[in-house]
């Protein structure tokens, strides 16, 4: 991964965030070669990466953001997928964070199998329903190959009050317009964080309380409407 | 794809490894005609070629590398079988995952190398470790074993490569291959308190940063394979990884980490910035300044505390062979076993009322049997290159209390 390269560039594209910039910690998780760290990277620096390499723990990510004005800064922890890395490697990380991306990939039956086992792991980790959640179904662009239909992975985002988006992190160009899928499905849950407030999506369904972390934003409310995106 | 191709695949790039050009090549010379003696001596004088592959330069060749890997592992050349066991890879548990990790490896491979070439190479990788998985049930896959394993394919061959990462795998990787990773992490904790002894400010830094170890852990469990984009420098590692006790890459993460002392000292005191600014080598950084460097940690802090007087007392010793003990040394070697046995040892001293010195903790006390395994062990490295040959020495001493329970 050209991951030091990623990073200057956002890091001095962007001018230096003044020091009360609010960050906002999310978590990728999903199993091995689902396509976490080519998302992750697609969103920091625009582009499907020519090469990846396996992810050994835990790498960084950052980007910022403006939203309505002010200077965000989204930290993505790509994480490890094989399973002997979960356990005792990765807790650390899973500490304040602000928002969870599930992905699996949707030409790979046991990589959706396995969501259950990576919900468990976020409830042990003691991230619970108040910490939004999304749900990436990723190599859309591979449909033929496709395992997951929508309509199951609709249902179990449904029962899991996630919203599902389906996409592809090497051609994320798709519907109607033109603009990046993958940089809007991360910039839907900053969004969703900064506002706390609720989220229209297309096909509202079950609707999930939240709780804001912050301290002055503990009083406020809002629903997570699932739907699905898809590309 | 035919193994002589593979063999040659850098051979010649690797000729100037480490040692500046005009009395460097007399130098090189000087070294290659030293390791050329040691091994065609009777027997093979492996404590040489220990501290060949340790002191400057490594061992210069890979060619020079397919003869003293070999010995620096204790494999017996002439005992691998000419023909290479079949590998099953329908309804093997690990293939998924390796074949995934290996398409993904790209990057180990030269640059100009043919598709078509580095694609063989990739199926020889996928079967060498299939085929050490299969041969050892009790070893499991992780993703970065691959990148261990694809450096000795390039360096040494499929046969030879299968030889040694077999016995690398029981060995100094052991720990890394349990089911799980519990061992793993005890050893990335021992990263910290070697900081902490060098540098107390950089250690509070980190500390307060709350930045983890994690961001040491492929460089531990690939022995930096993953993270050193120049080939030379990974096999100029491995060089003196295979000569070193098998925490050295524990110590050698701590010097990276303090190299940068600076950088870690103006990071922001977050543990995003600081878990990135670390996880980021510099891939200019000056290899056998920090070869030495963790060498001399090494000597200074060893794993377990054993008493200086020996040492000093050892290094008076000349031998002929050395580490011809090293099967033996090594069936108690895994890294984690000797930390544990460390706390252990400690208990023991604390219970039994032993004084402590207050320096260093402990006082180790020998017991006659181990005494003479420590000789045995030790002898032949006596004229240290430098302070790093003499981690080899620290090493024999950390090995020899296990012998001694277990041989004595
Ligand atoms: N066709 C297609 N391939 C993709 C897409 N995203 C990722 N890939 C490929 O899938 C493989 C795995 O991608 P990674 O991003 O490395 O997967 P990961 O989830 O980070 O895997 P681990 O680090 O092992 O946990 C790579 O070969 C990618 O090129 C996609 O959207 N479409
Ligand atoms: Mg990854």
């Amino acid at each position: 991964m050209e991951s030091s390269l990623e990073f200057s560039s956002s890091l001095t594209s962007s001018t230096l965030p003044p020091p009360r910039t609010r960050i906002f910690k999310i978590i990728v998780i999903g199993d091995s070669g689902v396509g976490k760290t080519c998302l992750t990277y697609r969103f920091c620096a625009g582009k499907f990466p020519d090469k990846t390499e396996a992810t050994i723990g835990v790498d960084f990510r950052e980007k910022v953001i403006e939203i309505d004005g002010e200077k965000i800064k989204v930290q993505l922890w790509d994480t490890a997928g094989q399973e002997r890395f979960r356990k005792s490697m990765v807790q650390h990380y899973y500490r304040n964070v602000h928002a969870v991306v599930f992905v699996y990939d949707v030409t790979s039956a046991a990589s959706f199998r396995s969501l259950p086992a990576w919900i468990e792991e976020c409830r042990q980790h003691a991230l619970g329903h108040e910490v939004p959640r999304i749900l990436v179904g990723n190599k859309c662009d591979l449909r033929h190959a496709a395992q997951v239909s929508t309509e199951v992975a609709q249902q179990f985002a449904d029962a899991h009050s996630m919203p599902l988006f389906e996409t592809s992190a090497k051609s994320p160009q798709g519907g109607s317009n033109d603009s990046d899928h993958v940089e809007a499905i991360f910039m839907t849950v900053a969004h969703k964080l900064k506002s706390q407030k609720p989220l229209m999506l297309s096909q509202p369904a079950n609707t999930v309380t939240l709780r804001g972390r912050d301290q002055e934003e503990e009083e406020q409310r809002g629903s997570w409407g699932c739907g699905c995106w898809r590309s | 794809m035919n193994l002589k191709k593979s063999r040659n695949i850098r051979s010649s790039s690797s000729c100037l490894d480490g040692i500046g050009r005009q009395d460097g090549e007399s130098k090189r010379k000087r070294k290659m005609a030293e390791i050329t003696q040691a091994l065609n001596a009777t027997p093979v004088n492996v404590a040489t070629l220990r501290r060949m592959a340790i002191s400057e330069g490594g061992l210069i060749t890979d060619e020079i590398r397919c003869k003293v890997w070999p010995r620096l592992l204790n494999v017996p050349v002439e005992n691998i079988p000419e023909k290479l066991d079949e590998v099953n890879r329908e309804n093997d548990k690990d293939y998924n995952q390796v074949l995934l990790d290996v398409q993904r490896s790209l990057r180990r491979f030269p640059p100009g190398m043919p598709d078509e070439q580095r694609m063989g190479l990739q199926e020889e990788l996928i079967d060498i470790i299939l085929r050490v998985l299969q041969n050892n049930p009790q070893l499991h896959y992780y993703q970065g074993y691959h990148d261990i394993v694809v450096t000795f394919l390039l360096v040494l061959g499929e046969r030879l490569a299968t030889a040694l990462v077999e016995k690398l795998s029981t060995h100094h990787l052991r720990d890394f291959m349990d089911p799980t990773m519990d061992n793993t992490k005890h050893i990335l904790n021992y990263l910290m308190p070697i900081i902490e002894r060098v540098n107390p400010e950089v250690y509070e830094c980190m500390q307060q940063a709350e930045v983890g170890t994690i961001f040491a852990l492929s460089w531990l469990i690939t022995w930096f394979g993953h993270v050193l984009s120049d080939f030379r420098h990974v096999v100029r590692l491995y060089d003196f990884f295979l000569a070193c006790h098998p925490l050295m890459p524990i110590y050698f993460a701590a010097v990276i980490v303090l190299y940068r002392e600076e950088e870690v000292l103006e990071c922001e005191c977050d543990m995003a910035m600081m878990h990135h600014l670390l996880s980021q080598i510099p891939q200019d950084l000056p290899y056998e300044t920090l070869i030495s460097r963790a060498g001399d940690l090494f000597v200074q802090f060893p794993p377990s505390e054993l008493a200086k007087g020996v040492t000093q007392e050892c290094t008076q010793q000349t031998a002929a062979s050395t580490f011809t003990d090293f099967g033996l040394a090594s069936a108690q070697q895994r890294p984690d076993t000797v930390l544990r046995h460390r706390r252990r040892e400690q208990q023991q001293q604390q219970k039994n009322g032993n004084a402590v010195d207050p320096q260093r903790g402990t006082v180790a006390v020998f017991r006659p049997g181990a005494r003479r395994l420590v000789r045995l062990a030790v002898m032949g490295i006596t004229v240290a290159l430098g302070a790093a040959a003499l981690a080899v020495v620290n090493s024999a001493l950390e090995w020899a209390p296990k012998l001694d329970l277990q041989f004595l």
